[in-house]
Order: structure tokens, then C-alpha cells, then sequence
């Protein structure tokens, strides 16, 4: 006897059999492959760091050893710019000198991210590094360029003691994006501000 | 043999998924802005084209028609999650190039316009080979559009300066339109027009 395959019985039996298989299939390939990729991610965190503080030819082979090498401490700071076990604001100390702190925001479609590497005057830009999850490639997707990061280093953050905004150049065509960036620095100095008048007042 | 043959040259000409069935120009508005990310999209469009159209021709005999479009849906999100998670452990690089492009891949209307035109009709190997074609011809325009819009936008390709900077020192600047989407519209716009100028038999014949 031949099935009808368009009876409600089968088609409730298929769907069920195929979410079940995809679904069995997706979670082992999730959980197996996890170690790999959390390990590729933690590598990526180690690469962005070492390039803001402006250390040169960092690729994903010597990454570790370069973080080991260069990061001469790490600690959470809290509001008042203490180092503490119960602050909030990760910081990364690379070569006793440059202060790498992380940034996070929001670009037009998804979440960015990035790296701002202050020098020990607590005002002056080392280097910049930005890393998106869903911005449009060729236009928002640009900020992970060399090109857009490169033109942060040397800007001043504080002037006669003060917080100033960064200015940069925005990409064309992706007003949103270049906008969330700048948010994103603005907020996150607003943050890190007593810890930068602690480095110099 | 020829017949093989057919299916993967034909989509790049007479059957172009996007100049002539006018599919997948949301995608091709979004990623031409510069070569780069065109090669990448068109590459992971094809793999993507081809395996969806293998597996779903593998089952057709099985599927209901009246869910044919969600399992069709299931399968292309199921692989294309499957590889960016491979990619993710294994070429993290790759990855990251591929990660915004997976949302674009899963409603691509290319993909699930062969698998309801072809793929439910034909054979497993038949299959494979139309969704490649597709992808090719896919391909094809994408990277017309994005040489085009890179050149004329940034003056460069694949991130290589190929405008001289004498040009620039003469009063040359690039054309910042190009970098907006609209212009993608308007240089697909400009394939149709000549493909069909070139191909009269593919013009509609509205005096009847």
C-alpha cells in the first residue's frame, strides 16, 4: 500500500522527525565544536588587545606568547578608578605603560565592539581597534579596517584635565555605524575618566 | 554530457538568475560595495545553492507539498548554520569574513527559488549542477557590480590602488555615489539593458 504523503498524519510525523534529526544534529556539532571555537575567540580578544596597544606583527600563531610577554598585569577597576575584586571596568596594562580598555555599543544592525589603548599621560590615543558582529561589509564593515583604526592614534582624550570628544573621520555611507562608534568611545571614557585623572591629574 | 554542461553554462547567460529572473538583489545591493565581500558572498551563495539543491533533491519524493517551503527553509538555514559553525572552529578567519553574510545567505530568493523551480522536479546530480550554474551566474554579477562600484567608488580593487595618484593630483575624485546601494540598482539596471539589446529574442513583445 503506497502512503499518502499528503495526509495530516504523515506531515505531522515528517516535520517532527526532521526538527527532531536537525536539532540532534546542530547540538553535537555545537558541543563538539565549541572548545575550538571559545579557544579561537579568547585567541581573537589577545590579537585585538596586542594590536590597540600598537605591538607590532601580532598574528593568531604568536598571540599567546606576545599577551604573555607584553600584558604586564590586568585588573577590574570600580567607579572611583580603584583597582578592586568587586569592580566592573576590565582593564589590561600592556608594557607597565599603555591601558587597554574594552569598549561596547551598538552599530546599525548588531552589536560592535573594541579596544581604545591609552598611553601613561592618561590622555593621549595609542591605538584604536573595532570589531563588528552584522555591520553591512564595505560600509560599516569598514571599521575594522586599518585604515579607519590608524587615524585614532595620537588623539587626545583629556585637555587641561578634562574629558574632550574624539574627533574622527566617519565612513561614508554608514552614518549609524561611524555614529555608534563614537558613542561607544564617548560612554566608555565617561567611564574610565576617574582612572585616567588617578594616571594624571 | 552536454546536457550537464547546459546547467551550469546556461545560468550564466540566457537563465541569469539575477539579470533575467531578477532574484537576489537585495544581497546584491548590500555587498558590492567594495570586491572583497562580492567573491566571498558569491562563493558561499554557490556552495550553499548546490547542497541545498542535492539534499532537498534527495528527498523530494518524501516531502509533503504542503510544507515543502519550511523544510525547504530548515534544510538551507541548517546547512548554512553547519558550515559557519565549522568555519568558526576550524578557519576562524574565513568565519568572520562569512558571519554577517549568514542571514543574507538563508533568504537568499535564488536558493529557495531552485529548490521550488528545479530541485523538487529533478534528479539528485542535476540538481547539484543547476544550483551551482545559479550560483555562478549569480556570482558573475556580483562581481561585475562590485569591480565597477570599488573602481569608480574608491578607486581601488581588492583594496589595491588602482587609480594613480596622479589622477588625483589632476583634480580626479572618486564618485561617492557609487559607495550608496542605489547604484548597484542602476548598474545591474544597465546588464539588463545590454543583455537584451545584444539578445532580441529575450525582449517582451508588447505590440501585440
Amino acid at each position: 500500500m503506497k502512503r499518502d504523503i499528503n495526509s495530516n498524519g504523515y506531515i505531522f510525523l515528517y516535520a517532527t522527525i526532521l526538527v527532531v534529526v536537525v536539532a540532534a544534529l546542530l547540538t553535537a556539532a555545537a558541543l563538539w565544536l565549541q572548545p575550538f571555537q571559545e579557544r579561537n575567540e579568547k585567541n581573537e580578544k589577545r590579537i585585538n588587545i596586542l594590536r590597540a596597544a600598537g605591538v607590532p606583527d601580532v598574528n593568531k600563531d604568536n598571540a599567546a606568547k606576545l599577551f604573555e610577554q607584553h600584558c604586564t598585569a590586568s585588573f577590574l577597576l570600580d567607579e572611583q578608578g580603584n583597582a578592586s575584586e568587586d569592580g566592573t571596568l576590565p582593564l589590561f596594562v600592556i608594557d607597565r605603560r599603555i591601558s587597554v580598555i574594552p569598549m561596547k555599543g551598538n552599530g546599525l544592525w548588531g552589536p560592535i565592539n573594541g579596544y581604545l589603548a591609552i598611553d601613561a599621560d592618561g590622555s593621549t590615543i595609542v591605538g584604536a581597534n573595532f570589531d563588528h558582529k552584522s555591520e553591512t561589509p564595505g560600509l560599516g564593515g569598514e571599521i575594522t579596517t586599518e585604515k579607519f583604526q590608524s587615524q585614532f592614534s595620537g588623539k587626545q582624550i583629556r585637555e587641561k584635565g578634562r574629558l574632550v570628544p574624539v574627533e574622527f573621520d566617519a565612513i561614508t555611507g554608514a552614518t549609524k555605524t561611524s555614529n555608534g562608534v563614537k558613542e561607544m568611545i564617548d560612554r566608555t571614557l565617561e567611564m574610565y575618566k576617574p582612572f585616567f585623572e588617578k594616571l594624571n591629574p | 554530457m552536454s546536457q550537464f554542461k547546459k546547467l551550469i553554462i546556461e545560468p550564466l547567460r540566457k537563465t541569469n538568475p539575477v539579470t533575467v529572473l531578477v532574484l537576489g538583489i537585495c544581497s546584491c545591493l548590500a555587498v558590492t560595495a567594495q570586491l572583497k565581500p562580492a567573491l566571498v558572498m558569491g562563493a558561499s551563495v554557490t556552495v550553499v545553492t548546490a547542497f541545498s539543491n542535492f539534499i532537498i533533491s534527495l528527498l523530494r519524493k518524501g516531502i509533503p507539498s504542503r510544507i515543502r517551503i519550511i523544510v525547504q527553509l530548515v534544510v538551507v538555514a541548517t546547512l548554512v548554520i553547519l558550515i559557519d559553525q565549522f568555519l568558526k572552529a576550524f578557519a576562524y578567519d574565513v568565519s568572520k569574513q562569512l558571519s554577517v553574510y549568514v542571514g543574507l545567505i538563508i533568504t537568499n530568493c535564488i536558493i529557495m527559488g531552485r529548490l521550488e523551480a528545479f530541485a523538487l522536479s529533478h534528479g539528485p546530480w542535476e540538481s547539484f549542477l543547476d544550483g551551482l550554474g545559479n550560483g555562478l551566474g549569480y556570482s558573475l554579477i556580483l562581481v561585475i557590480v562590485a569591480v565597477f562600484r570599488e573602481l569608480l567608488g574608491s578607486g581601488t580593487l581588492l583594496g589595491y590602488q588602482v587609480i594613480p595618484q596622479s589622477f588625483y593630483d589632476a583634480g580626479y575624485m572618486n564618485n561617492g555615489l557609487m559607495m550608496l546601494p542605489p547604484m548597484a540598482l542602476v548598474i545591474v539596471g544597465v546588464i539588463i539593458w545590454i543583455q537584451r539589446t545584444r539578445n532580441p529574442e529575450m525582449q517582451e513583445n508588447n505590440q501585440k
